[in-house]
């Protein structure tokens, strides 16, 4: 299988090839990923079915593992009463926008520093500082600062968000191959023709991918946020679960975590297709 | 000819680097050079004997640690778009599609879309690479992204072209086809070429002189006019006069390469 799989992958690299790609073999791609997408079915079913037997037939007390029909019945409950959307909503609006606000910040300070040593210089000692701070220890001040609305939970995300899309920006303009740099000098370009053609395009796989972990990141900062104190959010949902004893609510609280990242980062794939069109037909 | 002033000229000039180990090294030592216009100048000389440092202060991208590198009789202090380099690994920006790379040139001299397509689709074709304007250059093979590079330049219109081993990543074959493009488009364009090479047989295919350089530190070791007949074709290395021409060359490298143990191709 694995040599079907080198074939499967291979790209004219070489001087040799004068034409470009040789169109991979579908049919065979077709099946393979047919096959593998049978082994993950698989295995979800078998881990829902021991779940579903163990819990049935008493082996799991439901103080501890809730029936799967009862996280079924409680999400649907919870989706029908509005009130998962509502705080699915809530989440998000408020992972959005720190970390929207984040990028802001973080992306043309993280540009400056790369090229022009003097602002590094400056920030350095408060990203050393700050970077080692998980955005929790943020909320007694934030809440000090800004009591306990929206713009707390906002400022919770955008801490914990922005040294980490700082330190990509940062790390990712520096990597422009500075050979690419001297042919655009050499091809008559300005500083600022460099920086748009060159430098913000080389740095943008790096920081796009940057933005991707950072906004997982961004997720958990919420709930840790919602969680200590918020009237609504998956966060709040889910420690409701908790206090009032309703493990399954805790659980659809969870699933729905998960879900929600999922679509983001699936989201965030297909827009990272549409601005790295070239990056398509590079070979990982 | 007697009164016709160099477009290129290098005068006296040395290169000192400090090396990994903070030491100092000279690449290039009190090295004198005048290329006249229309000119097809190879450079040859084992590895590490400061053809690219040469090549690199012509472009601007280093100066000289004493002397001066002049373009028309200018010092050439920083980049000169005028002294259009081919890099060897080709540089192309991986962003940019065939065309986006070609129209460069004429983007940053602000010329409009229109006129930039239409130029930009001339040496698209002169270098045969039409119905690939819209590839990006990570789909193309290494003689075709070589080729985009080369329309690239040209399209950026500099008065100096400068090469460094643009073939040498290429197979044999690709490499014979692109020599010979490339004769055709310096007989067309009757621009100034600074071509280096390693190999005896592309800089005598190449060149209308030859430049031979000594080693650690560099230095001119001959100059020699190339007067094999031209336009040439590769064919040209069954006559007897490249056969003597060849082995002239070699016995000024072979003591080089006996000093040193690099051998040129």
């Amino acid at each position: 299988m694995s040599s079907v799989t080198d074939i499967a992958n291979e790209r004219p690299t070489g001087a040799l090839a004068e034409q470009p790609a040789a169109a991979e073999r579908p049919a065979t791609r077709v099946r393979r990923s047919a096959l593998l997408l049978a082994i993950s079915t698989l295995s979800v079913l078998t881990v829902l079915g021991v779940w579903y037997i163990s819990t049935e037939r008493g082996w799991v007390s439901p103080v501890f593992l809730p029936k799967p029909g009862r996280v079924i019945n409680e999400g649907f409950e919870n989706l029908a009463n509005g009130q998962l959307g509502k705080d699915i909503w809530m989440s998000t609006q408020r992972v959005l926008l720190g970390f929207a606000l984040a990028g802001i910040v973080a992306i043309p300070l993280g540009v400056i520093m790369a090229v022009w040593a003097p602002a590094k210089a400056a920030m350095d000692p408060f990203v050393s500082l700050l970077r080692p701070l998980p955005s929790i220890t943020w909320i007694p001040l934030t809440m000090l600062w800004l009591g306990i609305g929206e713009g707390q939970k906002v400022a919770i995300v955008f801490m914990g968000s922005w040294i980490y899309i700082l330190l990509y920006t940062v790390e990712s303009t520096r990597r422009v191959d500075p050979l690419l740099i001297r042919a655009a000098r050499n091809l008559g370009a300005s500083d600022v023709g460099v920086m748009l053609h060159v430098i913000l395009p080389g740095a943008l796989p790096g920081i796009i991918a940057g933005l991707k972990v950072t906004l997982a990141i961004s997720w958990s900062c919420v709930l840790s946020a919602e969680m200590i104190a918020a009237q609504n959010g998956l966060g709040a949902l889910i420690w409701q679960g908790k206090d009032w004893g309703n493990l399954a609510l805790v659980l659809v609280g969870m699933l729905c975590i998960s879900l929600v990242v999922l679509v983001t980062d699936k989201l965030a794939n297909m827009l990272e297709r549409l601005l790295l069109p070239w990056e398509r037909h590079q070979r990982t | 000819m007697e009164t016709m002033s160099p477009i290129l000229a290098a005068h006296r000039v040395s290169k000192t680097f400090t090396n990994a180990k903070d030491q100092q090294v000279l690449a290039v030592d009190d090295l004198s050079l005048e290329i006249d216009e229309g000119e097809f100048i190879c450079l040859l000389g084992a590895s590490g004997c400061g053809k690219s440092t040469i090549l690199n202060m012509f472009a601007g991208f280093i100066q000289p640690t004493a002397g001066e590198v002049l373009l028309r009789g200018q010092k050439i202090l920083k980049v000169e778009p005028r002294c259009g380099m081919i890099f060897q690994s080709y540089a192309l920006f991986p962003w940019k599609t065939v065309r986006g790379n070609v129209e460069f040139g004429l983007r940053m001299k602000g010329l409009s879309r229109t006129e930039r397509r239409e130029r930009a689709a001339d040496f698209i074709a002169m270098v045969n690479l039409r119905g690939f304007e819209e590839h990006y250059p990570a789909e193309l093979s290494g003689g075709m992204q070589q080729r985009v590079t080369i329309a690239r330049m040209l399209a950026a219109d500099p008065e100096v072209l400068l090469m460094d081993e643009p073939f040498a990543a290429l197979d044999a074959m690709t490499r014979q086809v692109m020599q010979e493009e490339l004769l055709k488009i310096h007989q067309q364009s009757g621009k100034t070429i600074v071509f280096i090479t390693h190999s005896i047989d592309e800089a005598l295919l190449l060149s209308s002189r030859l430049v031979v350089m000594s080693a650690r530190p560099g230095r001119i070791k001959a100059v020699i006019p190339n007067e094999l007949p031209a336009p040439r074709q590769i064919a040209v290395q069954f006559s007897p006069q490249y056969g003597e021409l060849k082995s002239a060359v070699w016995s000024l490298i072979e003591s080089e390469v006996r000093r040193h143990g690099t051998a040129p191709d």
